[in-house]
């Protein structure tokens, strides 16, 4: 990922007044090329009002926005509309139209023959994870998750550089929702667009933000910049608070676990032969997987497992998790590799801490 | 012998159907008015009804105007139109206009302006025009609701055409002001039955026409 990204979309001076109030004022913003920048903020800040400026779904009252150094009001707006993509809250399906007629509707809109638009959009289907026997089904006849991936898969049509997403997956339920972030980012990986994508919910902004502008009330920006500097320094008392309490959790996110000690399995560490998560006893299975905890007669299922490369974070609730106190660590093949001390972790999120503000150890 | 039977006894008798007027050239008559003032009516009614669905403001006049043109007595409104423009064509068909506008117009408004106004925001913001987005996504959507209202005005002007005889023209009416005027109940027995059976065949005809023009996707059955 490019360090110092050209900018892709640029906001100078944008107001959106309305009759009663205003929406965005005065917004100066610069949205870095190839990389998801993500609008997070309570409702009513402005996120999706500045979201639906970038191709005029809003007209700003003021100020001018540049996409690829452009005025996007240099040609009409059903053309700049059709150069970027957009998937929202509810997919918005055409509800007469097939799944892939749906997928295909830019491609056709452009000129594309019905054959090439069909080609086009099972091609798509495969990209965001739809099996292709739904291209003849109708919306009413998806899932909520399934609905949200043909949206996705429509936006993707423009095959355009900017992709606009306004909370995309606040309707579909926590699994599919995780899936569907997961996916995101291995699309963005994949595709290298430039992704604005607007959420209320800060865990996501983190998740899949490489920058993160911050709205606070009465459509300013409160803070811009990566995840970890906001959670690391938030601008002030505004950022703070939405953030959130758990952003020192959050933080340790950003930090690595690869340091951690990692105690054998067989025991017998500097302090001598004890194995010291005694009497507990880790379970493994036939393939040197860790199957629980054994206390006595008693055998108790494990916590969540520390994977190689993990954060902080991670090994914080591999710890946390676990019934003996000590987390379980991985390699991966999913074998169990070791054990982490709760105490490690501490001092680990210390050193992170102190280092971070300079102060010596 | 019955009513009922001497009716029967004039569908079976060869000679009512054939000739001047017989009942196929008034059926001809009767389908001819009925279609000339569901086409008047239809090109009045249907873009109004679209444009102000599509517009998603003015649906309050839309339901004022059509509530207003179903209070109008239609043989009220036949009186006074042959008062003021004479006898002939003109009169019986400005007044079934405005009885089958009523329909058409809350069908068209109504069927548009319950698209899910989601759909209509995404299909905006993939870069539709609005010409588009009327005739690619609203109007295949409403065609259900649309079709409602068409049928709605059919049987309506199917049935009200009959007044057209009052004023001396043809259609099946003729029976029913012809039997009445020399107290052959039984004609008038079969001009309501011929009326009634001409308005289901066309709601079949019609009904077709609406499966075939919709979606499969817009219903819920599946």
């Amino acid at each position: 990922m490019p360090e110092t990204a050209a900018t892709a979309i640029e906001f100078a001076g944008v107001t959106k007044r309305y009759e009663s109030a205003v929406a965005v004022e005065d917004l100066d913003l610069a949205i870095p090329a190839g990389l998801i920048t993500t609008f997070v903020g309570p409702s009513g800040c402005g996120k999706t009002t500045s979201l639906r400026m970038i191709n005029r779904m809003v007209e700003a009252t003021e100020g001018t926005i540049l996409i690829q150094g452009e005025d996007n009001r240099d040609r009409p707006a059903h053309e700049l509309r059709r150069s970027m993509g957009y998937v929202m809250q509810q997919a918005g399906l055409m509800p007469h139209r097939t799944v892939a007629d749906n997928i295909a509707t830019v491609p056709r809109l452009k000129g594309a023959s019905r054959a090439d638009g069909r080609a086009r959009a099972l091609e798509l289907m495969d990209t965001v994870g739809l099996d292709r026997k739904l291209a003849k089904r109708y919306p009413a006849q998806l899932s909520g998750g399934q609905a949200q991936r043909v949206g996705v898969a429509r936006a993707l049509a423009a095959d355009s550089p900017i992709l606009l997403m306004d909370e995309p997956f606040s309707a579909v339920d926590p699994v599919v929702r995780t899936d569907l972030q997961n996916e995101l980012v291995r699309l963005h990986e994949q595709l290298e667009r430039t992704i604005v994508f607007v959420t209320h919910d800060i865990d996501e902004a983190v998740a899949l933000g490489h920058r993160i502008a911050v709205f606070g009330e009465g459509g300013r920006i409160a803070q811009f910049g990566t995840p970890e500097e906001i959670l690391r320094a938030p601008a002030d008392d505004f950022v703070a608070s939405f953030v959130g309490r758990d952003r020192g959790l959050r933080r340790l996110t950003f930090a690595s676990g690869q340091e951690l000690p990692m105690h054998p399995l067989e025991g017998g560490t500097a302090s001598g032969l004890e194995r010291p998560w005694a009497p507990w006893e880790l379970l493994l299975d036939d393939a040197a997987r860790p199957a629980g905890w054994r206390f006595g007669e008693r055998e108790v299922t494990g916590g969540t497992l520390f994977t190689p490369g993990g954060s902080l974070r991670e090994a914080l609730d591999a710890v946390l998790s676990s019934p003996s106190g000590w987390g379980v660590a991985v390699d991966d093949a999913g074998r169990a590799a070791g054990l982490i001390a709760s105490d490690d972790v501490m001092a680990a999120a210390g050193r992170e801490r102190r280092s971070r503000y300079g102060v010596g150890e | 012998m019955n009513v009922l039977e001497q009716t029967w006894k004039w569908f079976a008798d060869p000679a009512s159907w054939t000739g001047a007027g017989g009942i196929w050239s008034r059926l001809v008559e009767h389908l001819g008015y009925s279609g000339l003032v569901l086409l008047i009516a239809a090109v009045i009614a249907l873009p109004v009804g679209v444009l102000v669905g599509h517009r998603r403001s003015g649906g309050n006049v839309v339901v004022g105007v059509a509530g207003a043109l179903r209070a109008l007595p239609t043989l009220g409104l036949l009186t006074l139109f042959a008062l003021w423009i004479g006898l002939g064509l003109t009169a019986p068909v400005l007044a079934l206009v405005l009885l089958a506008i009523a329909p058409l117009l809350t069908g068209a408004y109504a069927g548009v302006s319950a698209v899910d106004p989601v759909v209509v925001d995404a299909a905006r913001a993939q870069g539709l025009t609005e010409w588009q987005i009327l005739t690619r996504v609203e109007l295949p959507v409403a065609v259900p609701v649309i079709f409602g209202g068409i049928r709605n005005a059919t049987l309506q002007v199917i049935a009200t055409v009959t007044i057209m005889a009052y004023i001396d023209l043809g259609g099946l009416g003729r029976f029913l002001i012809d039997g009445l005027a020399v107290r052959d109940y039984s004609r008038m027995v079969a001009s309501m039955i011929l009326a009634a059976a001409l308005a289901l065949v066309l709601d079949a005809v019609l009904a077709g026409a609406q499966k075939l023009l919709s979606s499969p996707g817009l219903s819920k059955e599946d």
